[in-house]
């Protein structure tokens, strides 16, 4: 029998980056907030220091700061005539535990996506006609603009410190940035980090084929800065230990460096880890929510009654916890009825390994999460899509994070997978290869949904998500033609060998290419097709938010962390002057 | 609770101190450096001493076994000014790009024995506190002050990462308080990404102490085999 708390007014699930944000800007509103974290309390001191953070074997290879998969997986299918298991070892992607959650491992890469990416149903259509898509093709609007979201863009970025070089400012082309970017109101907060060898001879032959490369946007500091909350980040030293791991410098915008101190230090906010939420609780009406129930570490059961529920615990993680719930109602592929699961999505990245002679040295450790240069000109709609038969595009960049010796060792195809010949070959290639990155766009469409598994519960007795999957022909046509241009660009650096490897299907979950899962809880204007009105508010249940990359009904070429903070912000934005002022719905069905 | 010095509560007893500062007054017999053929080290040695095992009471640093290339940017920042310091300016403006990497990579070659200072008793109090602080900041930082660990970057227990980390073990109080102070002074401001200013500007004058006098009390003989330049 669980034990009845004292009613808040608020219940946060997951104090990650999106639970760290709203609980501040609610605490210090005024609003008793309850943070639920399942995973541990963690700061930059003492449990990021090295020389222990740095251990490759146990962050890297044991995944360490990962959700608990012998506890809590995620099943897995490519198709709904097979039956999902349970993924016992994270590679593919990589969700985070714990108080920062996932934020605290990431790269820092900061991107906004374009005006194009949140209309693209409609641009899409207007641009190459209404039979351009493939039918099983579920695209559709967000609900909001890019025009709606750019001032929380702007506070998110400035929150974070982001170093970067604008490209539009107010429509100006500004030199040296992005000129495919939409309008940014001003510049980055910190100046573009320095950049690394491989990406100066990236910039120097992109430039020569006629495109724009710009520096990677990073929130990683390229200098000191305190940000509007008070807090202060240090300059990144490029050890090269981002992804994966915590940054013991301070100087990774992560929930502990940007906006913890501000939450802890307010009276109104109280943080729980070592709680796992099991559900929302319901009225009998199933219209309202009435507070959450939680196990804690020592295996009690509670009940927190609270006026208002934010799920923020990472779009895989909020998908499930609707579904637990009984908000909204599955999304079934057969019928494409439905929408709780439905719109989920990837990020469709390949690679282009280019080798050198052992005369360039581009020394690859030196290097942090976010301090290449890239290009846009093949990202979203800014190529022409006529007769290409697919939507979307990618960002082709040098844009190598690391140069770990456990993790980073390229070789030539053709060369054996382990023994001499690879020892050798990893000698050889190790400090003389670029890896020209493709990081593209992900479709939804609808074959790929999230749902409960019927068979596997996790360690507390509830069903795991299920995730059925596989990349739509839409994007390996999209990869294999940008990949082909990296290719080109890796030839123009004047490689002497290079090796391009478009994305092919079938997707597996045994390889990492990035933890950009989106969907599942997309936000819209029709609830029909969607999960949450534009504010993430749910339609069927008001006083929950579900806030997450959940929201994103396809993903676009970019990473999805800037997106998903100005969609934080604009979602607070609305519960402080407007659903807090007059609880209810905040669009009429 | 007494106060005592440094000498002390290191972890060589106060008498073994002594006796090993007794036993190396004279020029040490273990340095093995080639004096540099052209660059003349005789003006160095005039302060730094014969092996660069440096002088506590003056705040001049060891050079024996520092990283070459630290060294060498040293030479030019005292130069450029971005590390200010009038002596140091008027002997590195005068020298030639070859004498200055000359002389970095012969006091990186050579060794000097840890000596803890031989100092009057009424300097270097320090308290035994002051050094479990002072091994907190330099170990594990402090998250009230957000002031990361010394060792991520100058390497376990101080003993450097070349090739821009400088150890910090074995060397004085004097000269480590010295320079946390400049930092924070802004009259050294040579660092590539302002580590040292933000970390600098965290600390309070106790703190500065006490982080200084744990790297002045480790042995600097550990600090020699693993800060041994990269070849």
């Amino acid at each position: 029998m669980a034990q009845r708390l004292s009613e808040v007014d608020v219940v946060v699930i997951g104090v990650g980056m999106v639970g760290s944000i709203v609980a501040k800007e609610l605490a210090a509103a005024g609003h008793k907030v309850v943070g639920l974290e399942r995973g541990q309390a963690r700061f930059t001191v003492p449990e990021f220091q090295s020389p222990a953070i740095h251990d490759e074997l146990r962050f890297d290879v044991r995944k360490a700061l990962m959700q608990d998969n012998t506890r809590e997986p995620v099943t897995f299918r490519n198709h709904g005539s097979q039956t999902a298991l349970p993924i016992r070892r994270w590679e593919s992607f990589l969700p985070g535990t714990g108080l920062g959650g996932s934020m605290v491992h990431w790269n820092g890469q900061t991107y906004r996506f374009q005006a194009n990416d949140f209309e693209l149903a409609t641009r899409t259509r207007e641009r190459y006609g209404k039979n351009f898509l493939d039918p099983d093709l579920t695209i559709q609007d967000w609900g909001v603009t890019y025009h709606e979201l750019e001032p929380h863009y702007d506070r998110f970025e400035y929150l974070l410190g982001t170093s970067g070089k604008a490209g539009n400012i107010k429509g100006k082309i500004q030199p040296g940035g992005d000129p495919h970017e939409s309008p940014r109101s001003r510049e980055y907060p910190t100046p573009p980090m320095k950049e690394h060898f491989q990406g100066a001879m990236f910039r120097k032959a992109a430039s020569q084929l006629g495109y724009h490369p710009f520096p990677q946007p990073s929130s990683n500091m390229s200098q000191p800065y305190t940000n509007p909350e008070g807090v202060k980040l240090n300059t990144c030293v490029f050890c090269g230990f981002c992804e994966r791991y915590a940054c013991e410098h301070y100087a990774k915008a992560v929930p502990q460096t940007v906006i913890l101190p501000v939450l802890l230090a307010n009276p109104n906010f109280e943080l729980r880890t070592g709680c796992q939420v099991q559900r929302i609780n319901l009225d009998s009406t199933k219209g309202r929510a009435t507070g959450v129930t939680y196990i804690d570490a020592a295996g009690r059961e509670f009940e927190q009654p609270a006026s208002l529920v934010i799920t923020s615990s990472f779009a895989l993680n909020n998908v499930r916890m609707l579904l637990l719930s009984g908000i909204g109602t599955p999304y079934d592929p057969s019928t494409r009825r439905g929408t709780v699961g439905r719109n989920y999505a990837y990020q469709t990245t390949s690679g282009v390994a280019s080798f050198f002679d052992a005369d360039v040295i581009v020394n690859p450790f030196m290097a942090s999460g976010a301090s290449g240069t890239l290009i846009n000109d093949f990202a979203g709609d800014n190529f022409d899509h006529s007769g290409l038969g697919f939507v979307g595009g990618a960002f082709i960049g040098a844009v190598n994070t690391n140069g770990r010796p456990i993790g980073y060792h390229p070789t030539p195809p053709g060369t054996p997978s382990w023994g001499k010949g690879w020892k050798e070959a990893v000698v050889k290639h190790y400090n003389h290869t670029v890896m020209i990155g493709v990081h593209g766009s992900s479709v939804s469409q609808r074959q790929n949904y999230l749902d409960l598994d019927p068979t596997y519960r996790d360690a507390w007795g509830q069903p795991l998500l299920r995730m059925t999957f596989d990349f739509p022909q839409n994007d390996l046509k999209m990869s294999e033609h940008v990949t082909a241009k990296a290719v080109e660009i890796g030839k123009a650096m004047g490689a002497k060998q290079v090796a391009g490897s478009p994305r092919k299907g079938p997707y597996t979950t045994q390889q990492y290419q990035t933890t950009h899962n989106t969907g599942g809880a997309v936000m819209g204007s029709d609830p029909s097709t969607s999960v949450v009105n534009r504010y993430l508010q749910s339609w069927d249940v008001p006083n929950v938010f579900v806030i997450g990359a959940s929201a994103y009904p396809q993903n676009a070429s970019w990473n999805p962390t800037g997106t998903l903070g100005a969609l934080t912000y604009w979602a607070i934005d609305a519960l402080k002057n407007k659903y807090l002022k007059n609880p209810g719905p905040l669009v009429s069905t | 609770m007494s106060r005592v010095s440094t000498r002390r509560t290191v972890r060589t007893s106060g008498l073994l101190a002594l006796f090993t500062a007794c036993a190396f007054a004279a020029p040490p017999s273990t340095g093995v450096g080639t004096r540099p053929p052209t660059a003349n080290a005789a003006p160095c040695e005039a302060c730094h001493g014969a092996s660069g095992q440096g002088a506590p009471p003056a705040a001049i640093p060891r050079l024996a076994g520092q990283s070459a290339d630290y060294l060498e940017k040293q030479l030019r920042d005292y130069e450029n000014g971005s590390r200010e310091n009038p002596v140091m300016r008027n002997f590195a403006r005068g020298l030639r790009d070859s004498e200055r990497a000359q002389l970095a990579s012969y006091y990186a070659s050579l060794w000097a024995p840890h000596a803890p200072p031989v100092v009057p008793d009424n300097a270097l109090k320090v308290d035994p506190q002051q050094l479990v602080r002072g091994r907190q900041l330099a170990t594990e930082g402090a998250e009230s002050e957000r002031v990361q660990a010394c060792d991520n970057c100058h390497g376990p227990e101080g003993s450097g990462l070349p090739h821009s980390a400088p150890y910090l073990a074995g060397q004085s109080v004097e000269y480590l308080e010295s320079q946390l102070k400049a930092w924070q002074q802004g009259t050294r401001k040579n660092d590539a990404g302002k580590q040292m200013v933000s970390v600098a500007e965290q600390l309070n004058s106790a703190d500065v102490t006490a982080v200084s006098a744990y790297f002045a009390s480790l042995d600097a003989g550990q600090g020699k085999e693993l800060a041994t330049p990269v070849p």
